[in-house]
């Protein structure tokens, strides 16, 4: 999905691409905007008639409505352009959630994301291809459910399958199981996080280090609180960096089977793999830190990127079919489920840890 | 540049998404700093 942006496909001139893409704009926009409202009301009548009942974050809403929408109705043909376009709002709000960051605290959180990130991604690859061989899928497969809850799943997964060589039913198989946990983390992690009294910081960490896509693991960040949402986005933006590394290292594996091309420029491939949003982010950071935005404006900048997360969730919830996903089968989904409940226990091990050392 | 693994890539002169998210991220930035785009409301 992530190289797959209709913006970029050669299908009609720019501005009639554009057209196809505001009918679903418009539906995010539509039903993220019919999260804030319900939010905004069901609050209102709780404070006026001072009850007690738990705050259901727009986020939670935004998400819901979209799956109820495409598990109803379906998306009409004439969205789904549109609809497409929420990774590019996802990160659109990144780069400009940017302005809420020092350079310094970026760098710091960052550092120790990156010693926790670095574990993780070993112990993942690890335990996901044991877990692989053990249920007897197909290698490639396997390689690619270990990229996807490694690193940041649908992106980390397309950019391996082209790097592999995997088939495309492989990565479907791989993408599915790892929406399928992504949704279903979106419910228990909060549940978990309170039950624990985890700290915004220690939480945020957590949900970036667990969550595999990057839009589930902002969502499952914002559902707590939204420090939290903050430093999951760091945390996932950190993992979400090293994606080249644990690609190539796929690539060369593959390659010296005889299974895959060979990587000619590693240098090129790194580059081409790196998220480049991440340097949008650390540049907007740099100029908030160098006091190029007054504090307004930090104020703007951040409502902006809150909105344009609006309309991420919605298409959380529009993109996910459990249809679709039920007709994956149930072994990789069973062997992506046991790897990521593993996964959120050893990440969540990792961050009770640095909470006690005070890394946090 | 060319590509390390070409055939499954698109030319270089399309944006890529974060590429797209990148200069609208800069653009917004801007339209903040001088004042195009004030106080956005939550």
């Amino acid at each position: 999905m992530a190289s797959s942006l209709t913006l970029t496909q050669p299908v009609a001139t720019a501005p009639r691409r554009f057209i196809q893409l505001l009918p679903g704009i418009a539906l995010l926009a539509g039903i993220g905007y019919a999260g804030k409202f319900v939010e905004a009301t069901v609050n209102g009548y709780v404070r006026l008639h001072h009850l007690t009942a738990p705050n259901i974050e727009y986020v939670l809403w935004a998400i819901l409505f979209g799956l109820i929408v495409s598990n109803t109705v379906g998306i009409a043909q004439v969205f789904r352009p549109g609809v497409a376009t929420y990774e590019f709002w996802l990160k659109t709000g990144i780069v400009l959630l940017g302005a809420r960051f020092l350079l310094g605290d970026v760098l710091r959180l960052g550092g120790v994301s990156l010693a926790l990130v670095a574990i993780e991604i070993v112990l993942s690859i690890a335990f996901m291809t044991a877990l692989g061989r053990w249920f007897g899928l197909k290698p490639k497969l396997t390689s690619l459910l270990a990229v996807g809850s490694a690193i940041c799943g649908v992106s980390a997964i397309i950019a391996a399958q082209g790097a592999i060589d995997a088939d495309d039913e492989d990565a479907s198989f791989a993408i599915a199981a790892i929406l399928a946990l992504g949704a279903l983390s979106l419910f228990t992690f909060p549940l978990i996080g309170h039950a624990l009294h985890l700290s915004d910081h220690g939480y945020g960490l957590w949900a970036g280090l667990a969550v595999d896509n990057t839009a589930e693991a902002t969502a499952a960040g914002a559902l707590y609180s939204d420090a939290a949402a903050r430093i999951a986005v760091l945390a996932k933006t950190t993992r979400n960096a090293l994606i080249g590394f644990v690609v190539l290292a796929y690539a060369i594996y593959w390659a010296n089977r005889g299974q895959a091309r060979a990587v000619t420029n590693r240098a090129a491939f790194l580059w081409q793999k790196f998220p480049k949003f991440v340097l949008g982010f650390l540049l907007i950071s740099l100029l908030a830190s160098a006091g190029v935005f007054s504090k307004d404006e930090i104020g703007s900048l951040a409502n902006l990127s809150r909105w344009a997360f609006l309309l991420t969730f919605a298409g959380v919830g529009l993109r996910t079919n459990f249809s679709d996903l039920k007709k994956q089968g149930a072994r990789p989904f069973l062997v992506g489920a046991i790897g990521e409940i593993a996964i959120a226990l050893l990440s969540l091990g990792l961050v009770l840890v640095a909470v006690r050392l005070n890394l946090l | 540049m060319s590509s390390p693994i070409a055939d499954r890539e698109q030319p270089r002169w399309r944006l890529s998404l974060d590429e797209w998210a990148v200069a609208a991220g800069l653009l917004l930035a801007i339209l903040v700093r001088f004042g195009l785009l004030k106080r956005v409301p939550w």
